[in-house]
């Protein structure tokens, strides 16, 4: 399956929709109550609420502090990362559809007798990359004011919230909880700062110019 | 070289990964050839089929990509190099060998044939030799024993958790800071992370307290390193050298792969009798080569054994043989990974495992690509080789190697937990305690497992 349909337009261009499709949500558990409920940054949602100084839980009405809500989403990137490390890798032959941590000494090469599909990773540097994106995007001060962020919830959807929120309240709260933001987009740089996707190997791209 | 670890993360290349596998097993076809008087005619790929007995190098490979976990002696496969049999397996025979102690990533020198092209019937699975060990001259061994004015030099190794996983107790490592202070006074102290694990359940949870000794609370975990341990750390006598290795589930670093970079001294508020390696690293001491790794070989070891020798001998000591002969600190290929069941099949779906639902914990994190810095430095063996785990602690001569585990500092539940504590008789020439090696200028084996002594001590 190969030919224009499956060129990507230009990554710069894509909406955090189409971005951040694969990507897992933010899950968060209340340290009070234990509710688990996802994080979509300032939107409505019925399990939690954003109050002037943070995150608050509708079960409990317990509010997070500060390290009880960064402490959580550094422990989910790290899971990605590890994840990322296992190294699973599946066959893209449909008939084969191998799923493993082998890799054979020729890494493409499926190890099922015969197959001639050719191995991938399942999590992919790209996706993990994507992944960490879509956590700074629910810091991001101007996506949440502009409500671009990627919804958590459509209609028709069990959870969907019975209630929405105000632009106003949304503007104030984003201002209300710029530390909180800012904090928690200093966990994620991170370790963006660390991603070698983030960074071209220009080397590499223009070696053809070297020879 | 502390400088080639740091490499960015996160962007593993599937091809360099398999050049890397591939590299293994032409490293010790080599390596075989030169050190094992075998003629290259007799090595073959037991791929395919012989009517001859050919010595092959390959890799343990479980016979199924798809294998469930538990290997048995009926269950392993042999994978060849690209230039030695174009990369394929092959399952293996092993009835006719009677002690079998077999890991998977395993590079291991086989005899054997290959009659019908199914499988290669092994005849023996040869030892592969054990790394040289250092060696000084008596002017440099006598430059070190001046150094210490003849005395033992005392050497403290720790390993993390340094905090329970239910509170945030403190109180070992402060009493622990004062006893190095004022009783033990070692020259060295090592410490090995995690220092503040990211899947300590607090932490995962977000289930942290209210310091009340804190005028202002920590907003991240990086703060709470710096707010919490580094204070305490700082009281340790400046006199004392101290060594700070990382784990990869340590908050403070932000390399999360196998082999890691070191901790950033700057970043951790600590003062300069600080030092902080890559894991692993390879240092000396005075005349003594220590390596340390902090990733759990001797938990992570899946071993398939047979034979009355093997299943009765010591597993730690067998697992330190394979270390030692795989000349890597993690010869197991693929890492270990740990998850968590999350949701049950349903009782009338409950047919195959695959209809649990897992979620992704922890693991061995390996960067592939960059398995080559794991590898013993120079090809020489370590005479100390330190490897925390989390099962017993212990200290044994393996090869006249010693191994060390510390032990955890605290228990999971709170409990204290232990450190090693390793003193070393001062190099004499003359007191028959090394051993010569003649040559143009005579050189001395430190033989450290003779002039050491290993207490693990509990907190």
């Amino acid at each position: 399956s190969s030919g224009i349909h499956n060129l990507e337009p230009l990554e710069t261009t894509i909406s955090d929709m189409e971005r951040f499709k694969d990507s897992a949500k933010f899950e968060l558990n209340c340290p009070n109550c234990s509710h688990l409920f996802p994080f979509g940054g300032i939107i409505a949602s019925n399990f939690y609420k954003m109050c002037y100084n943070g995150v608050q839980c509708k079960n409990c009405d317990h509010v997070f502090n500060m390290i009880q809500f960064t402490s959580q989403l550094e422990s989910v990137i790290r899971s990605h990362i590890s994840l990322y490390y296992a190294g699973w890798l599946y066959c893209d032959d449909s008939t084969c559809r191998n799923v493993t941590r082998q890799i054979s000494v020729f890494g493409k090469r499926c190890l099922n007798d015969g197959c001639t599909g050719v191995m991938q990773f399942k999590y992919t540097d790209k996706q993990l990359y994507n992944q960490l994106l879509y956590f700074n995007s629910l810091f991001d001060m101007e996506k949440n004011k502009k409500q671009l962020l990627k919804p958590l919830y459509y209609e028709g959807d069990i959870d969907y919230p019975s209630e929405q929120l105000a632009e106003s309240a949304i503007l104030a709260l984003t201002e209300q909880n710029r530390k909180l933001f800012e904090i928690s987009q200093g966990v994620i740089d991170k370790y963006l700062d660390n991603c070698g996707r983030r960074y071209v190997d220009m080397g590499a791209i223009f070696d053809f110019m070297m020879n | 070289d502390p400088e080639k670890y740091k490499f960015r993360t996160m962007r593993q290349k599937l091809i360099e990964c398999s050049d890397v596998l591939d590299e293994q097993i032409e490293l010790f076809t080599k390596f075989a050839k030169e050190h094992l008087n075998i003629p290259d005619t007799e090595f073959g790929d037991p791929t395919i089929q012989s009517q001859a007995d050919v010595y092959a190098i390959g890799r343990i490979v479980p016979d199924s990509p798809q294998y469930d976990g538990f290997l048995n002696t009926e269950s392993l496969a042999f994978e060849t190099s690209r230039l030695n049999g174009i990369g394929r397996r092959i399952r293996l025979n092993l009835e006719q060998v009677e002690e079998v102690s077999l890991f998977c990533g395993q590079i291991a020198l086989l005899k054997g044939k290959n009659a019908n092209g199914d499988y290669f019937l092994v005849d023996k699975i040869l030892d592969i030799p054990y790394p040289d060990f250092p060696l000084s001259s008596s002017d440099e061994l006598s430059e070190y024993s001046d150094l210490l004015n003849k005395k033992s030099s005392k050497v403290i190794v720790t390993s993390g958790p340094y905090i329970p996983e239910n509170n945030f107790d403190l109180s070992y490592l402060t009493k622990f800071v004062e006893k190095i202070n004022i009783d033990i006074r070692p020259h060295i102290l090592i410490m090995a992370g995690p220092f503040i694990d990211t899947t300590n359940s607090m932490v995962m949870s977000g289930n942290l307290p209210h310091f009340d000794n804190l005028k202002i609370q920590p907003t991240t975990l990086n703060e709470l390193f710096v707010k919490l341990i580094s204070p305490i750390l700082k009281k340790i006598n400046p006199s004392i050298q101290v060594i700070l290795t990382p784990s990869t589930r340590d908050v403070m670093s932000t390399h999360a792969s196998y082999p890691q970079e070191s901790f950033d001294r700057k970043a951790l508020q600590l003062p300069k009798n600080f030092k902080c390696f890559t894991n692993p690293s390879t240092f000396q001491l005075n005349e003594t080569y220590f390596g340390n790794s902090n990733l759990d070989i001797f938990k992570d070891m899946k071993e398939v054994t047979k034979g009355g020798k093997t299943t009765m001998s010591n597993r730690f000591d067998r697992v330190a043989e394979h270390v030692l002969q795989q000349r890597r600190y993690y010869p197991q290929f693929p890492g270990s990974i740990k998850k968590m069941t999350i949701a049950k099949p349903k009782s009338e779906d409950s047919r195959s495992a695959d209809s649990k639902i897992y979620k992704h914990i922890s693991g061995a994190d390996l960067e592939v690509a960059y398995l080559g810095l794991t590898e013993f430095v120079s090809n020489i063996s370590p005479d100390i080789i330190i490897i925390p785990s989390e099962l017993l602690p212990f200290a044994r001569v393996v090869k006249n190697v010693i191994m060390i585990n510390p032990g955890k500092f605290v228990k999971p539940n709170g409990a204290n937990g232990t450190y090693a504590q390793i003193s070393i008789k001062s190099p004499d020439v003359k007191d028959g305690s090394l051993t010569e090696i003649p040559g143009e200028e005579s050189l001395y084996l430190h033989n450290v497992w003779k002039r050491s002594r290993v207490d693990v001590v509990t907190n």
